[in-house]
Formats: structure tokens, sequence, C-alpha cells
């Protein structure tokens, strides 16, 4: 129920370390915000700047209008979720829970209710009367996630919570976020590092890297129209091939040429390198694992690669292989499309010849690293 | 959910920065106040050794003329060198001798699983739980027939510091308790003996609190009053500081003597001091880490 | 009582809680003295089992047992010999040859227990008194023929009971290997050898290396003293008499008595105080401390307080210094012509109260006398809490601060939500352990009050208004003409008594004695 506005926001610690460097951000309404990146980007300082756990060292946080700087993080109205869920050890879950209605004097049976409420939607009535102890992780996770919600706030903030669950869990947790955002409709802002959490929750993603934003849109946006090489390869997985090429231009038609074959740009890609006026240049050329086909080796487009790896995925294959100058590329082939001769044959030094379509390929600038299309 | 009225933003009382800055200034004033009060004995015993006056009746700090008539006394004419070195003699031995007894002990309680672990702990807690120095009654008999007592004071002290030492295991003990297990299992997976794995790879990660043991043995014996005042009985070649300095400041020496024991108060402190503050580091360690969890 | 389900006892509002809690613990204290019952039931039963069964098993030994095996019933470590365990055996035999030559020989074993008159109520401990002003001709002086010491006596027949003791054990110890050995070679396995014998004490016999000295050491100098300590609790031994001047004697529960007596001449009335003195004592000096130190700690750690090191190092003075040399020069600070004692003069207020009361300083008021020691003590003992407060402090996960922050708590609910909560249970066996050791804590009161202001006489020593019962002792041991050691002794089994039950209720209710792994 509430708006976030973070214009030119900065953070320094000591003297010239930079965190996060100029940071501008229009939060919606209701939106769920997520904050992705590698560790060390600045996505938590800046969402501890948001909660006013940590000074702001320059530019302005709004929330609903109101500037923060300088307000106490109780004077906010946020409600926040920690990554070691930061449950008190002393007190029950009940008391946990019921801790910040507690230090606002709030009668003892509209703590009740709201407590219950949250865990029955949580799925955690019944532990109340434990200590966090008692718990297993996904438990306390949701401990910490009621409350939050038992506080009604405006802003509900989320530090990695699933990064300390084991992977089965975290995938269950995430639906389960997505559920319980359905249910209190507030705004979100999400901090995580994995980008599939980031691409599955969020409205928009907010992808940092060394204390800059590098992008901000929605899952498709980033997905498809990375801005610059780095979002390409964070964003996606497994992480998209990048290699060094030449973009030939021939009449109005593009060629690329890895590893001594030619494929032809086609679709929507080429037309927008038309449109960008775009010459025979040197590029660096993306391609994510899952356009990558197997191919004839009569096919001119054909690159001849060796295995290196081979993991099987269940539904589908991830091949690491290596190209003749040694250049590294992962593929992905579902297994559906493979007989068992075939699977039997993929093992370790056999070649596959691979190639990829022309619709689906991604140019970067090799000096700025930006995408070309964009 | 229902929803709150008080959901607006709003400021309650003083923004995040004023306000730290008033609590931190009146910290800051807390502190100082609490040097001075801590320091404040310190520099008056200091000042003190430093007048040429010998008793108390002396209303001001600062010495009228400083001298260093008391340190040249204490050395000339007093038995005053004669306990120092009693006292350091002591020091070091039981530093040595106590060392060794409490890290056995606690090695032994932490690491190793045997028959009658639990008892041993168990007899050691029930011990510890009796005024310790009522086992001066019949320790003094029997060192006094070995002679042990008086002048030989010293030697017998040293015994009575270190036999039972091992009973005070508990904070090495929960410092090797913090040492994961299973670094022990990698030793003897890789074919150490116990013994191996307790020099090999227990003891150098031990450090912090090897250095506690020691530093607790030799202080010991600086601050011990009750239990040499049995063994020593007045003979002033067997005394250690605390003991021959606790008779200058009786109502019939206080006259004499009190400025020379401010100096010898000094005296005392600077080797102690000297060595604590060295080693701090490791006293802070081995109270925060093996006191809470012994 | 009925107990409420969770969700019923969650609507509870704080004081229905407390209640409800409160009924809940008063209801448990039947079962919890039931339990424990049967509890050392079932101890008394398991050692009675022990007992049988080991019974039990030398007779089956001795039963199925070959003709090696019976002899070693006889002849210590025969079967041990036999079995080709020759360093065993051979310690074995030597021990039985020193034990039988002990007790036998003229003034061995069995002549000190009959000297001692062992559990005989109103008989002298040794039988021969010195005799006094006896004419030698040879010198023609008088002289005195010294009789029997009581002290000796008495310890030489304690050290013949745990000899005695340890020859049963180490029969019973030898006659088992034999049986082990036995099976041993009839399974037709080896024998572990002299050498690897040797060996396994560095290896898994190690724990038995490493306690040798320490726990010899125990033995000796704290386990027999308590044991003889205790005994003395039963005799007469005082300063008239002395055990070689003149010979004390067994008296049974006696003294007991004069101790529970508060009437005239009895010592119960001086021990009410002193216990309760000490009591408050050492409630006092461990919670003024325990609460400022943590204050301290706090403070300290504060984010964006500068030089914390040299704040701690001040602090941690108190410790370094010699505490005879500080406490001392702390006494006389207070006194009036001490520094403070001359400032505090100045102040017509006090001034004229003690020249109102006659009292020479400040020390000589009881009243005064305890605040300033409490005081006195924060000053020595905040240091250590402090530096404790510290490590736990950050140990605390910052992240709990942050959550509070954010839900609205200010700086002192932070503490008083938070902070004090976690260093109470951390700390909950160290606050026992400081609570003991103030009940004890000799150093503080005889080096700054040493006692005083006197009182009176009690139990052979001078008695102050400030005497912990455990300076009282030490002046009723320090030999002077009245000294009543077997009083020192008694109270000495009191203190303990008053440890132990404050240890095992502290132990019982505190949660985080009971798991250790609470906070991790």
């Amino acid at each position: 129920m509430a708006s976030i506005k973070l214009t030119n926001v900065k953070k320094i610690y000591g003297k010239d370390t930079v965190a996060v460097q100029d940071f501008n951000l229009d939060i919606a309404d209701k939106e769920f915000i997520v904050f992705v990146g590698p560790s060390g980007c600045g996505k938590s300082t800046t969402l501890r700047m948001i909660a006013g756990l940590e000074d702001i060292s320059d530019g302005t946080i709004e929330i609903d209008g109101v500037v923060v700087n300088d307000l106490q993080p109780r004077d906010r109205n946020i409600a926040m979720v920690f990554q070691n869920y930061a449950l008190y050890p002393h007190l029950t879950v009940f008391e946990n829970m019921a801790f910040s209605l507690r230090l606002k004097n709030v009668p003892n049976d509209i703590v009740y209710e709201k407590v219950t409420q949250a865990a029955e939607i949580l799925g955690i009535t019944e532990y109340l009367t434990r200590k966090p102890r008692a718990l297993s992780g996904g438990q306390r996770q949701r401990v910490a996630i009621g409350r939050a919600m038992v506080r009604d706030s405006k802003v509900f903030l989320m530090d990695e919570p699933l990064s300390n669950l084991d992977a089965k869990l975290r995938n269950q947790m995430r639906a389960e976020i997505i559920l319980l955002r359905q249910k209190i409709d507030t705004t979100f802002v999400y901090v995580t590092h994995d980008q599939t959490e980031a691409m599955t929750l969020g409205d928009r993603i907010v992808i940092m890297k060394d204390g800059f934003i590098q992008q901000v849109g929605t899952p498709t946006e980033v997905f498809d129209m990375p801005l610059n090489l780095f979002v390409a390869e964070f964003i996606g997985a497994p992480k998209m091939n990048t290699f060094k090429t030449n973009l030939i231009e021939q009449n109005g038609r593009y060629y690329v040429t890895p590893y001594g074959a030619k494929i032809e740009v086609t679709g929507a890609k080429a037309d927008m390198l038309r449109e960008k006026g775009i010459r025979s240049r040197e590029v660096i050329l993306g391609v994510r694992p899952e356009h990558i086909t197997r191919a004839d080796v009569s096919d001119p487009a054909a690159i001849p690669c060796k295995i290196k790896v081979n993991e099987m995925m269940g539904s589908e294959l991830h091949l690491h292989v290596e190209e003749d100058n040694g250049d590294k590329l992962i593929v992905r082939i579902p297994t559906v499309s493979l007989d068992d001769h075939e699977r039997r044959a993929m093992v370790y030094g056999s070649t596959i010849y691979v190639t990829f379509e022309g619709k689906v390929m991604h140019f970067f600038d090799p000096e700025t690293e930006l995408n070309l299309l964009v | 959910m229902k929803k709150q009225n008080d959901n607006k933003i709003k400021k309650t009382g003083l923004g995040a920065k004023a306000s730290r800055r008033i609590s931190n200034a009146i910290i800051y004033f807390i502190l100082i106040v609490i040097t001075i009060v801590w320091l404040f004995p310190f520099v008056g015993i200091l000042l003190e050794s430093f007048k040429t006056e010998t008793n108390m009746q002396t209303p001001y700090l600062f010495p009228k003329e400083f001298g260093f008539d008391h340190y040249v006394k204490l050395f000339t004419k007093t038995d005053f060198l004669k306990w120092f070195g009693n006292t350091a003699i002591m020091g070091v031995a039981t530093a040595v001798l106590q060392t060794v007894f409490i890290l056995s002990m606690s090695y032994v309680l932490s690491r190793l699983r045997f028959k009658g672990r639990k008892g041993l702990m168990n007899m050691m807690l029930i011990l510890g739980m009796f005024p310790g120095f009522l086992t001066m009654i019949l320790i003094y008999k029997v060192f006094a027939d070995a002679g042990l007592t008086e002048k030989m004071a010293p030697l017998g002290l040293i015994i009575v510091y270190c036999a039972s030492s091992a009973m005070g295991y508990y904070v090495s003990k929960g410092f090797f308790d913090t040492i994961p297990k299973s670094l022990d299992e990698a030793a003897r997976v890789d074919g150490a003996t116990r013994f191996q794995v307790f020099y090999k790879v227990i003891m150098p990660l031990s450090k912090p609190i090897v250095i506690y043991t020691i530093l607790m043995g030799f202080m010991a014996p600086w601050g011990d009053f009750i239990l040499a005042s049995y063994l020593i009985h007045e003979n002033s070649q067997g005394m250690n500081v605390a003991v021959g300095m606790y008779e200058w400041l009786s109502r019939t020496n206080m006259n004499t003597h009190y400025t020379m024991f401010c100096a010898a108060g000094v005296i005392v402190a600077i080797p102690v001091v000297a060595v604590f503050l060295g080693l701090q580091k490791y006293y802070v360690e081995g109270v925060t880490g093996g006191a809470v969890k012994g | 009582m009925k107990r409420l389900s969770d969700l019923d006892y969650l609507k509870l509002n704080k004081w229905q809680a407390f209640w409800y809690k409160f009924a809940l613990f008063i209801c448990a204290i039947p079962s919890a003295i039931w339990k424990g019952i049967k509890k050392l039931g079932g101890f008394f039963k398991n050692c009675g089992v022990a007992v049988k069964d080991e019974f039990v098993d030398i007779g089956s030994t001795f039963k199925r047992g070959n003709w090696a095996v019976k002899l070693s019933f006889f002849i210590f470590g025969f079967g041990n010999l036999f079995y080709g365990q020759i360093m065993r055996g051979i310690l074995f035999l030597l021990f039985e040859i020193v034990f039988i030559a002990y007790m036998v020989l003229p003034s061995g074993g069995v002549y000190w227990l009959i000297k001692g008159n062992w559990f005989k109520i109103g008989s002298t401990i040794g039988t021969v008194q010195p005799q006094k002003n006896v004419y030698d001709p040879i010198t023609d002086q008088y002289i005195t023929i010294w009789g029997d010491d009581s002290v000796k006596v008495m310890l030489y027949g304690l050290l013949t009971f745990i000899f005695i003791f340890a020859f049963i054990y180490t029969w019973r110890l030898q006659v088992k290997q034999c049986r082990i050995c036995m099976d041993i070679t009839a399974k037709g396995k080896k024998i572990r050898s002299g050498k690897e014998d040797m060996k396994s004490l560095l290896d898994d016999q190690f724990h038995k290396t490493l306690l040798a000295l320490p726990l010899a050491g125990i033995l000796a100098f704290t386990v027999l003293p308590i044991i003889y300590m205790v005994l003395i609790a039963f005799t007469s031994y005082d300063a008239a008499h002395d055990g070689y001047s003149n010979l004390f004697s067994w008296v049974g529960f006696e003294h007991f008595n004069e101790l529970f007596n508060f009437g005239q001449g009895g010592l119960g009335l001086t021990f009410g105080e002193i216990l309760s003195w000490t009591l408050m004592w050492a409630f006092f000096a461990t919670f003024t401390n325990y609460f400022l130190g943590m204050f301290v700690a706090i403070m300290i750690n504060k984010k964006g307080i500068k030089i914390k090191k040299f704040w701690r190092t001040v602090l941690v003075m108190t410790i370094a210094i010699p505490q005879f040399v500080s406490l001392l020069y702390v006494s006389k600070l207070f006194t009036t012509s001490g520094l403070i004692g001359r400032a505090l003069e100045q102040i017509p207020f006090i001034h004229d109260w003690r020249l109102a009361n006659n009292f020479v300083s400040l020390w000589d008021s009881p009243t005064v006398a305890k605040i300033l020691l409490i005081v006195i003590n924060i000053w020595i003992g905040i240091p250590y809490i402090m530096l404790m407060a510290t490590g736990i402090l950050m140990n605390i996960p910052q992240d709990l601060y942050e959550s509070a922050k954010i839900d609205g708590a200010s700086s002192v609910q932070q503490f008083t939500k938070i902070t004090l909560p976690y260093m109470l249970f951390v700390t909950g066996p160290y606050l026992l352990t400081s609570f003991v050791g103030n009940l004890n804590n000799f150093n503080v009161i005889y080096l700054l009050s040493g006692g005083n202001p006197i009182k009176g006489t009690a139990g052979g020593a001078s008695v102050g208004h400030t005497d912990l019962l455990i300076t009282w002792l030490f002046k009723m041991t320090l030999g002077s003409t009245e000294s009543k050691y077997y009083m020192a002794s008694i109270i000495g089994i009191l203190v303990f008594l008053v440890v132990a039950i404050l240890s095992l209720i502290v132990y019982n209710v505190i949660p985080s004695t009971r798991n250790e792994e609470d906070y991790k």
C-alpha cells in the first residue's frame, strides 16, 4: 500500500568503498520488485537502506512520498524477513510473531487473532507454543514470514529469505510466497542472488552488479532483451553461451561465422540489425543453451564439438562440449528427442555436431559489452 | 487483514542520526567518568609512593616533594626483595605445573570418553563446593612435619597451588569443546594415536587457552593471601608479597609504613600488569570463550 | 489441575499466563519430589545390583576358573604371571606384599587403627597422653614425655582405611583380569603383552596417562584433607585439645548442637546473622556486578563508540593488579585520614554523623561498611562480567536487533527484550558459579574490612558485622589460643550444604544448564 522512490541513492563505506552507486528506481504500489545480482553487488545494502538499517550516504528514499532518510526503522512502517530468519531464540513462535504488536501494547485478544490468522495461512498453528530451535528450516522461515505478516505494514522487505533452505524446500517456499503475495497484496522488495527466484517471483527485476543497476525490467524483458553481456549471462540457467565471432552483412542479410560455420540471422533480430544499420563487424555472440540443436554433419552451419561432461537432468541432458579451438559451450537437449542408441553415444570424448537458429541470437559489442540491438 | 490506523509514516521522536549522536555523547561521558573512577586508586598509589612522608595523614594527593626514599628503603631496610623473589619463583613454577595439570585434565574430559568420566566430573564438582582452604588444617600439620612451612613455605605453597589445580578445568574444557570433534576423527583415521592427536592437532590449535592458563597460574601467587598466611606463619624469610605487605597496613605499622606499602605495591604491580596487558588478548579469549560454556 | 490446550493457553494475557504457569509449577512440585525420590531409590537399587553382580561374578569366576585363576584369589597377580603378563603380575604381587607387610608391622596399619579408637564416641584419639613435668634423673630436669598426637593417629588411621579399600579394589581387579585372560585364551586369541600395555597408554588408555598426576594431586591434597576435615567435625579438636599436648576425642554430633543452640552460649544466633549477611552479600555482589558489567559492555560495544580497546584496558586494570594491593589501598582511602574519607569529611552531614556515632572512620559503621563493600566490589568485579558479556554480545546475531528495530523496538526495549533474556539464558550457569564464588569471596571482605566492625566473639574467634562464613572460618583456624577447629569444620560442612542445595535448585530450574546446545 505504498510506493517507494529511490533517487540518486548512494552508499559509501568508510572513505571510498562504494557499495551502491546512483540508484534510481520507482517502485509502484503493490508491485513485487526483485533485486538480483552476484554477492557484493549492493542489492542487500539497498534493501537495508530502505529498511533504515543502513545510513544513506547520498540521495533520497521516499516511501509514499515521504522522505525517510532520517527516520528510524521503526518509524518507516515496514516489515522485513531476514536471511537467517532472525527469530528470537528465547521466545515461543507465538511470541516471536506477536513481538511487534506487544511493543505497541496491542490488546491480547487482537494479538491472538492476528497471530493465529497468520499462522493459519502459513500452516504453523500447531507449532505456536514451541521455541524456534524445535523447528525445521522451512518452519522457521514461515515463522519469520508470519512475523512480518502480522504487522500489516506498507512495505514487505525480504532479504534472501530462501537461501538457507535446501533445493526442494526452496521450490516449495517459492510457490508459497507467490500465493502469499496474492493474499497480502502489498509492496514487496525481494533480494536474492538466485535468478530463478527473481524470474518466477518478480513483477520487475532489478539486476545489479558492483553497486550499479544493470537493467530494470519484467522477467520477459530481461530474458529476451538483456541490455548487456552481464545481464545476458546472469539470467537463464545454464548460462548463455557467448563467444567472439564476426557479424557479416551481405546485401542486407546478416550472417555470423562461429567456428567456421555460417549461420544466417533471421526473424526479428535481422530486422533490428537492419534498422540499426549495423555493418560487418566483430561481435560477441550470445546463444542460450536451449537454443542450440543437434545438426547433420553435412549441414554448412554445423559446428563439431567434443563432449566433455554429460549431465543427465532427467527431462533433459546438459552437455558441456568443447569446440576445436578450446571454446566451451553448454547444450541443452531434451531427452525425449533422443533414442537409447544416441544417448549411449554421448559419452566423454565423442563428437557431436551442433548448430543454432538465426532468430535466437544476441549481439554484444566486444568493447562496451552492450547489446547492439538496444 | 485488518487495517491499522497507525499505518501512516510519521516521525516519533528524533531522527536516526541525531538520536545516535546524543546517545553516543552520553556514553562517552559515562565512560570517561568510569575511567577516572577506575584509575584513581592506581594513580593515587603511584603518586603516594613518591611522597617522602611515611604516614597517610597527608591531606594532598600530589607529593610536596618527589622522593624515591621508600623505593630505596624497600630494598635496603626490609625483606621486600626476598618476598618479591619468593613470589616470582612461585609464580613461574605454578604457571608451568598448573598448566600441565589443568590442560591434561580438561583435555581428557573434553575429548576422550572412558568409563567413570561423568563420575569424575561429579566428584570434582562436589569437592569444589567445600571451602577450599579448610584442607589447610591437615596440610599445615603434615607440611610442618615435612619442613615445608615457614622458611620453606614457598615450596609448600607451590605444591598446594598445583596439586589440586586440575579441579579448575572448566574454562579450558569449555575451550576444547569448541574445537570440532571431526578434527580428532580425521587425525585418527589418518593413523594418529590419541597422544599424537593431542600434541599434533589439538595443542597447536589451543594457543589462547594455553596462554590463558599460564597467565592465571602466574598471577595466582601474587594475589594469594589466605593459603600463604597458613604456611608462612610470620616467618619473614618465607613470605610472599601479600602476607609480607599486609602487616605494613596493620594499626601499629600504618604510620611508619603506609607510603612504603604504596611503593611496594607499585613494584609488585609492574611485572603482573606488564604480563597481563601483554597477554590480555588471550585472557579475553579465555574468559569469553571458555567461561561461558563451562 | 486441568491443562489448557496450546491455543487456549495463548489466549491468556500476561497475568493470566503467569498465574497459569505458576499454578502448573506448584502442581508439579509433588511429582518432582516423587521423581527425585524415585531417582534416588533407583540409584541405590542400581548400586545394590552392581554390588550383587560383583559378588555373583566373583563366585562364578572361582567356580569355573582353572587352578591358576583360583590361586590368584590368594596370590595377587598369579593369573597374570601364568598367562604371560609378567609386568602386571609382578606389580600386583608387590602390592600384596607391601600391603600385608604394612598392616602387620609393629607400628603399621593395625597398630594405628587400634590406637585411633575409631567410631568409639567418648574415647580419645590416640591412647598415650603426654606426661608433663616428669623428673628426668639423667639430665636432672623436669621434662615432658610426649605421647600420641591425635592429629597423626587420625591421619594414619584414615590412610590405613584408604589402603584397605585400595587392597580390596586391587584384589577384585586382578581376579577379573585373570578371568578375562582365561576367556581370551580359551577363544584362542592372544593376550596383550606388557609392551602393548605400555603402548596403549599413549593411545586408547591415553586418559590414564594424562590423569595420573592430576588425580593423584587431587586425591592427596583435596579428597584426603576434606575427608579428614569432615571427620574433625565429630571430634573435640580445638586449641585446648590440640592433639599432642592434650589428646582430643570422638564426640559425635555434640558440637552440631552447639551451633544450632540459639540460647546463651550457643552459636546459633551468630551463625544465623553471619549466614544471612553472607547470602545478602552474595546476592548483591553478584547482581550489581552482573547488570552493571553488562551495561558497561553494551556501552563499549555500541556501534560508533571509538577506542573500544582503551576503555576495556582501563577496566581490566583491576584484574591485572593483585587484589591485596588494590583492595588494601582502597580500604585505606576510605578511612578518615585517607584521600576519599577526608573529602567526605568535608560534607558536614557526614562529619556530624560520624562524630555523633563515635566512629573513627566510615568502616566503623556496620551499615556503611556493608554498602562500601558492595560498592568497592563493583569496582573489582565489573571487568570480568564486561569481558564475558562482550563475548556473548558479539555472539548475538545482529539480525535479531535489526529485526527488532524494524518491529519498532526502542534501544531500551531492544535491551530488555533481546539482550537481557539472551544473556540470562546463556549465563545461567555462570551466575550460579559467581554467586557461589561470592559466598566464599574471602579476599574482598578480608582485605577491605577484615570483617570489622567487631561485634563479639564466637567459635573461638572475633566476629565482625561484615564477616562472611568463610572469613569467620578463617579466623577460627588461625591458631590463636581459642581456635575451635571442630567448629570451623562444621561450618565448612554447612557451607558445602548451602552451596550444594543452591546448585541443585538452580540446575533444575535454569533451562540452559540442562541443554547447552540451545543457543546454537
